[in-house]
């Protein structure tokens, strides 16, 4: 089954499935993640998966009603840099299903998602509802990501597949300006390759040690087509000056990964229109590549234009990359930035269609809160996955409810 | 003869002197004349479980002279006026590595873990020290006045942690806590049975780990028996033979034992913790503190009676098996335990989470709050203040402002326990060494000095 037909059939049964969901939000704070901002007091109506309606008093007499006063209600965030499904405990190998030493940058992992994994309810809890999940392999091509959502449900998880591929450039023994030689080489091989044994013709361009499979070679060519984007793990200013270099020769779609001292070539990475990823909680100067790290870091590339894409570094706690976005809030960089830079900023760069916002039309993938979404001591109350209603439960709760005593 | 033995004799008494640790490496620490010092109009979160609103405090040559609502301001005293902000003692971290595994991370100052044998206890953290970790300065803009470096986790008993003062100093000795007690790191779990069960030596397993913590104690017993023995002789007696040899690693055991030395105890489960207090039973020594007590929760009841400290993170999990088990309510069960007689503290055990103790105090304290348990931001912030100080010895002197301890003192842009929250000034004995609208404070670290800074600046 090609890929469009397997989505078409997964949105199809979503459809199906809550066809008979018609819920009516009554009377909520709602941050639309949009131009509009945050609107007082409004009612959202949810049919057939999707947000039919949004404003004030609106009444149907067949939908659900569920009265929000006092609540607020967000989009649901997508957590743009994750393993989840394919980490269990970090440390203990035979739970990682992040890796390979086979394929390079043709691994796709979505057979290896397990959508039981204790990760997803818990971050869905924490009001991450679609996370993209990539591979974790150490060399130049880690693999290729792909979208999920964190429903739990076997049939219905994967949301978009091989969505973007990622390289890393930092650490290892060879210097950064080899790895990107090798992948202008890489890149620039694939495009030349139109039938798999035209692979023999350029193959003495490439390195040995790395897999360049036809599946490897696909993964390469979709990014030279610019179907999908290439994430770059970077954070010096001149590795991220080089690497913008690098994409206007290639011409492709690049994201930046990390980005810690991109705040210094801000004006560059606008006028290349090249979007960032960034933690904004990690403030080390953990490498000699990182001493220009800074927590307005995203303030200061929002306000330079640059789109930013807000994230976690831990898998485990993904949803804390909305404890990030609240610091950098306080550093500066406008709410609803932030608020895009956990959903709508996502959406976009990655094309996952009409979520990441919450306008008419859009898919309802929306969560509740008992207050800011971005402050730490606010929590979950309700999750819906296109407009379909989400238990909040997870292990850490029913290990609460056991030991708490009352 | 006699004359040597007198001068052996006289000698053991110096060592007897140095393995108190009355000579070697004592702290150099000397703030300067804080002068008079008036803080007025804050919201005060006291540390020791009070809130004043509109409150006072005046510092008086590096201490608290008074606090209280209706203070009268001394001639000559330096004003600030708090109105809108918040007022809380200077934060404590329990469990730092900064300095020891320094920033930037290189193999070169990656100094916290002597992993080459099971039972370290000779090594001291503090010689491990690097003074210029540019994660000091962020630390202390997050508050932090005091932090507690220990040993990494890799041994069972992994050596002698400090205390410093979040002060830039050329010497280690500079920043040592003036009289604080040593303490000694212990790890159960994972970390010791992996490092050396995957040298396949002893300990592999965790049964493995307690015989090596039993068996070290043993060692200790054996030789504080000597050395009283020793002790309890006449002089005379004592003139006729040599005093036991010096023994690093045995003398900080039997400091434990004496009870001037206190257990920081890397622990995450609850039936881990639960043998480690039985093994300090055995060998009649306290537990000061579990460290990264992830299962805390299951057995808040028995921490408390035993009055033990647990200390946590509000929510990291799954990095390691034995830290699966999470809860965010961990630290508000610790702290209700028997009737609200638990000692709850968070740490960071990170260079990043140092810098928010706040924001991970909040997380905890509502997630208890949300779960029922009925648990105030005055209570909640001696997570990070008093609970600390009084796990690391040093409550007489810092984590709550009273009248007549140390002025660390953090004066907040707004409500500690939001996301949205800064410091704006924090003072270190008296002295303002952060000062948000002072850009050349925090002092920055000779490491920062030429390269380009998180300001783009070159200092």
């Amino acid at each position: 089954m090609n890929k469009k037909a397997f989505f078409f059939i997964i949105t199809l049964a979503i459809s199906f499935y809550s066809f008979s969901n018609e819920v009516l939000l009554k009377n909520a704070r709602v941050h639309t993640a949009t131009e509009l901002g945050t609107l007082e007091n409004s009612d959202i109506h949810i049919r057939n998966g999707l947000i039919y309606r949004i404003g004030e008093n609106l009444s149907s007499s067949s939908a659900a009603v569920e009265d929000l006063s006092g609540k607020t209600v967000s989009p649901g965030l997508i957590s743009p840099n994750t393993q989840l499904g394919l980490v269990e405990i970090g440390l203990v190998p035979e739970t990682r299903d992040d890796r390979s030493e086979i394929y390079s940058a043709g691994l796709n992992i979505d057979s290896a998602f397990n959508p039981s994994s204790t990760l997803i309810p818990y971050n869905l809890t924490g009001g991450i509802t679609l996370a993209l999940t990539s591979p974790s392999s150490s060399g130049l091509f880690s693999g290729l990501t792909s979208a999920f959502y964190l429903s739990g449900s076997a049939q219905e998880s994967l949301v978009k597949s091989n969505i973007a591929l990622t390289a890393n450039i930092e650490g290892g023994e060879d210097s950064t300006a080899a790895k990107i030689l090798l992948l202008e080489d890489s890149l620039k091989v694939a495009s030349k390759i139109v039938r798999p044994t035209d692979f023999e013709l350029y193959k003495s361009y490439l390195p040995k040690n790395i897999s360049y499979s036809t599946r490897d070679i696909d993964a390469l060519k979709k990014v030279v087509s610019k179907e999908i984007p290439l994430i770059i793990k970077a954070n010096g200013a001149s590795d991220i000056l080089a690497l913008i270099d690098f994409s206007n020769r290639v011409n492709i779609n690049l994201i930046i990964l990390g980005a810690s001292e991109a705040w210094r070539v801000s004006e560059q990475l606008s006028e290349a229109k090249i979007p960032v990823i960034l933690f904004p909680i990690d403030n080390i100067p953990s490498s000699f590549n990182k001493l220009g790290a800074r927590l307005d870091n995203a303030y200061l590339l929002n306000k330079a234009g640059v789109k930013v894409l807000l994230g976690s570094q831990e898998t485990h706690n993904s949803y804390l990359s909305r404890q990030g976005a609240g610091i950098a809030v306080s550093y500066g960089l406008p709410w609803n930035e932030a608020l895009k830079g956990l959903t709508k900023n996502i959406a976009n760069v990655f094309k996952l269609g009409k979520r990441g916002s919450i306008q008419e039309g859009y898919i309802a993938d929306l969560v509740i809160w008992d207050g800011d979404p971005l402050e730490v001591s606010s929590f979950v109350e309700g999750i819906y996955l296109s407009g379909r209603k989400q238990p909040v439960e997870n292990r850490s709760m029913r290990l609460k409810e056991r030991y708490l005593k009352k | 003869m006699k004359k040597l033995i007198f001068i052996l004799t006289l000698s053991f008494f110096c060592i007897l002197k140095l393995s108190s640790n009355e000579t070697a490496f004592i702290s150099t620490y000397n703030p300067q004349d804080s002068g008079d010092i008036f803080i007025k109009n804050a919201r005060i979160l006291t540390g020791n479980g009070d809130e004043i609103l509109k409150g006072s405090i005046l510092i008086s040559s590096n201490k608290i002279k008074a606090i209280g609502k209706n203070l009268l301001r001394p001639k000559g005293s330096k004003l600030i006026n708090a109105e809108g902000k918040w007022v809380t003692p200077g934060i404590i971290d329990i469990h730092s590595h900064m300095g020891v595994y320094p920033a930037p991370s290189l193999r070169s100052s990656s100094d916290g873990n002597e992993a080459t044998s099971p039972v370290t206890a000779h090594v001291w953290a503090e010689h491990s020290v690097w003074t210029q970790d540019p994660q000091m300065p962020l630390a202390l803009k997050g508050g932090v006045t005091t932090f507690h470096v220990l040993p990494g986790s890799a041994n069972l008993i992994g050596g002698r942690g400090v205390t410093l003062k979040n002060v830039w100093s050329r010497t280690v000795q500079g920043m040592k806590f003036p009289e604080a007690p040593y303490t000694l790191k212990m790890a159960c779990g994972e970390n010791p049975k992996r490092v050396y069960g995957n040298r396949s030596t002893e300990p592999s397993t965790r049964m493995g780990n307690v015989a090596g913590y039993r068996k070290a104690w043993i060692r200790a017993q054996s030789y504080k028996n000597k050395l009283e023995e020793y002790e309890s002789k006449s002089n005379e007696a004592k003139e006729l033979e040599y005093a036991p040899t010096r023994n690093l690693e045995l003398e900080t055991l039997v400091g434990v034992l004496d009870g001037e030395i206190l257990i920081q105890n890397h622990c995450y489960r609850g039936e881990e913790m639960a043998v480690m207090l039985d093994i300090a039973k055995e060998f009649n020594y306290k537990v000061t503190t579990f460290h990264h007590a992830v299962e805390a929760y299951k057995i808040a009841d028995i921490l408390a009676e035993k009055e033990v400290c647990a200390a946590m993170w509000a929510d990291w999990w799954g990095f390691k098996h034995e830290a699966f088990d999470m809860v965010w309510e961990n630290a508000a069960i610790v702290d209700q335990a028997n009737n609200g007689k638990g000692c709850a503290i968070i740490h960071s055990d990170s260079s990043v989470g140092i810098q928010r103790l706040n924001q991970e105090a909040a997380k905890a304290m509502s997630a208890g709050n949300r779960a029922g348990l009925k648990i105030n931001r005055a209570r909640a912030i001696k997570w990070i203040t008093l609970n600390p100080a009084k796990a690391l010895g040093i409550s007489n002197q810092v984590g709550s402002l009273e009248k007549g301890k140390m002025a660390d003192i953090v004066i907040w842009d707004g409500d500690p326990f939001s996301v949205y929250t800064k410091t704006e000034k924090v003072f270190l004995d008296g002295l303002l060494i952060y000062n948000k609208d002072d850009p050349s404070t925090p002092k920055a670290t000779d490491f920062e000095l030429g390269i380009i800074n998180s300001e783009g600046k070159r200092l």
